[in-house]
């Protein structure tokens, strides 16, 4: 019975009730925190990369002819395969697995979390749709038989410029879920958490593309594309990275500064900023030279997307046990 | 407190039903909280002590819906200890906390199933066949109310006794507190006993302010809380946000700065493939 509510565990450790907590209750968080670990962090970074996928092979399959048919081909196959898992993660974190249809029962525009899983639902079925046009065109339903004849009428382009939508909306509306909640860190940044994450998910879609495209080619075209896209999208994550940490300021930003989330964000920050700088470098280089620096700044991009998603998931409970950061947040204005 | 800031001003609806819950009245004997988890047969809390002052609760939580506070003022803002006493209070503050039922809820509009619903009496209650223990209200709460039960996974807080309410009786809470420091009945006509206390307690001499109208605690589109209470020191010194916002009044613009982003992102992604398929034809 112990176990049932060890609020004491949640008070910092070590930290004296005196200065920072002295206009608190003891130094008792003043909001409950969430109860969101490992499977979000993990779904986070699926759908970002499922949602970068699906944009990527969309830009593929419009503007880049035969030669980017191995990118359309992974995209929409990676788009697929990495939100399956995105349902079964979000329904092991409920409290009552079993209710998990109970989600269907209403649309609220103002509740993230609602409108994420009516995304996620639409994200899920275009990916499948995208994926099994592929799968058509690849011949893993043989030839020429009816039902190979029935799906090639799916309107090819029609399908990548529509799935662009919920892949944008299942790759940002974590951030947007983050931001409209009480947390302070997450309610501070409620405006760039959302551009954030979208950031990540195109840099760390780009990547995966890059990797999983390496070996067979000789840095084409259409990967030269694939490492422009990680470029640009790194770009915007650095500066927003730089954005979150000034603008949670001393107080809100305490769980990025120290312990275990802070290493994580510290990780994220130079993770993302060498793969930045090894990709400028290597727009600098001759061709033959490019591979060499790509490969190891998009396993950096890579880590830099996991590390951000853990920094922002296990911060949120750092801070919202941090009374003072609650207050830095609400004190009032006069 | 300023005395331009105008005071009891709510935007709870004529027929809502709340608390007026008067620090200066509670005398920290915890009935409330025994009456509370007698009537909704809540289950015991860790059963330990503190080690921090005679309140071995804590907060609010899943299995206690009503929480009294025991603030021992041991020093004053600025670390030093007081050696003059405000008339009429002792060096102890005590609140009996409990869900705010806000009069626009953090947690009823974070609610993905629509567990959440307003009652014909105005208040929030949780539908416990309908929530899925996503735990999402947990977080959306701006005072740290609602929170998951480890006995069955969904997320439980105050009903204001719903039950009661329904057979015309007054909550668990009120019936058992013994100096009336917990007051139920309709917000406006509450809000109005609570205004007089205030004035009358600034006339003694005491710095009485309403914690729960649209200048304090029920602020940033919470439109004021049908919970409220009269406190005699800053909000924080009871843990309590001075000027909390309704967290989803961030998402429209949070959903604008995404989509910016999207569109700019969505540019950047088609400017990088448009030379790859030329290239095939040139």
């Amino acid at each position: 019975m112990a176990e049932l509510r060890s609020w004491r565990h949640r008070r910092a450790p070590g930290e004296p009730i005196g200065a920072a907590t002295r206009e608190s209750y003891y130094g008792l968080p003043v909001i409950h925190g969430p109860h969101w670990h490992w499977p979000i962090v993990f779904y986070f970074l699926l759908g970002g990369l499922a949602g970068g996928s699906a944009v990527l092979a969309a830009a593929a399959r419009l503007l880049g002819g035969r030669s980017a048919r191995p990118v359309v081909r992974a995209g929409r196959y990676l788009a697929f395969l990495a939100v399956l898992p995105g349902p079964l993660l979000l329904i092991v974190d409920l409290g009552r697995p079993e209710r998990f249809h109970h989600m269907l029962r209403v649309i609220k525009l103002r509740s993230p979390m609602s409108l994420g899983v009516w995304g996620l639902i639409a994200f899920s079925l275009s990916a499948f749709l995208n994926a099994l046009r592929q799968a058509v065109d690849d011949g893993f339903f043989g030839r020429s038989n009816r039902l190979v004849r029935g799906f090639q009428q799916l309107p090819d382009r029609a399908l990548a410029i529509a799935s662009t939508v919920p892949a944008f909306f299942l790759a940002g509306y974590t951030g947007v879920l983050l931001g409209a909640t009480a947390v302070p860190l997450w309610a501070r940044n409620a405006l760039l958490l959302g551009p954030l994450f979208l950031c990540s998910a195109l840099s760390s879609a780009a990547a995966t593309l890059s990797l999983l495209l390496a070996r067979r080619s000789q840095n084409d075209r259409a990967e030269q594309a694939l490492a422009q896209v990680e470029f640009l999208a790194l770009t915007g994550e650095v500066a927003l990275l730089e954005a979150v940490h000034r603008k949670s300021g001393p107080v809100i930003g305490r769980p990025l500064r120290h312990g275990a989330e802070g290493r994580a964000f510290a990780g994220a920050r130079a993770t993302t900023a060498t793969a930045l700088a090894l990709h400028g470098l290597a727009l600098l280089l001759p061709r033959r030279w490019r591979q060499r620096l790509e490969l190891p700044a998009s396993i950096l991009a890579l880590a830099g997307a996991f590390l951000l998603r853990a920094t922002m998931v296990f911060g949120g409970h750092r801070s919202a046990d941090d009374p003072a950061a609650t207050f830095a947040l609400t004190r009032s204005d006069e | 407190m300023s005395s331009t800031v105008p005071v009891g001003r709510t935007r709870a609806r004529p027929g809502a039903f709340g608390f007026l819950t008067d620090t200066t009245l509670c005398i920290g004997c915890k009935a409330c909280e025994v009456a509370c988890k007698q009537w909704n047969q809540l289950p015991m809390d860790d059963f330990g002590f503190t080690g921090m002052s005679y309140d071995n609760t804590g907060d609010l939580g899943a299995t206690t819906w009503r929480h009294v506070a025991f603030i021992e003022r041991i020093s004053d803002r600025e670390g030093r200890r007081p050696t003059t006493l405000a008339p009429f209070q002792s060096n102890w503050l005590m609140l009996s906390d409990v869900c705010k039922h806000c009069v626009h809820a953090g947690c009823m509009e974070a609610c993905p199933t629509g567990a959440i619903i307003r009652t014909e009496f105005d208040t929030v209650v949780i539908q416990q066949d309908i929530c899925n223990g996503c735990g999402y209200c947990v977080p959306a709460c701006p005072f740290g109310v609602p929170a998951l039960s480890p006995f069955d996974g969904k997320a439980h807080k105050c009903t204001l006794c719903y039950d009661r309410l329904k057979d015309g009786l007054e909550p668990a809470c009120a019936k058992a507190c013994p100096t009336d420091a917990i007051q139920f009945g309709p917000v406006h006509a509450l809000m109005d006993r609570a205004r007089a206390r205030v004035s009358e307690l600034r006339a003694q001499g005491v710095e009485a302010r309403i914690y729960g109208d649209q200048a304090l605690g029920g602020t940033g589109g919470i439109g004021g809380l049908n919970a409220f209470f009269i406190l005699t020191a800053p909000p924080e010194v009871y843990n309590l946000p001075a000027k909390p916002e309704l967290p989803q009044r961030r998402v429209l613009p949070a959903f604008l700065t995404t989509a910016l982003a999207a569109l700019a992102l969505g540019i950047a992604t088609l400017f990088s493939f448009r030379r790859v398929g030329r290239m095939q034809h040139g």
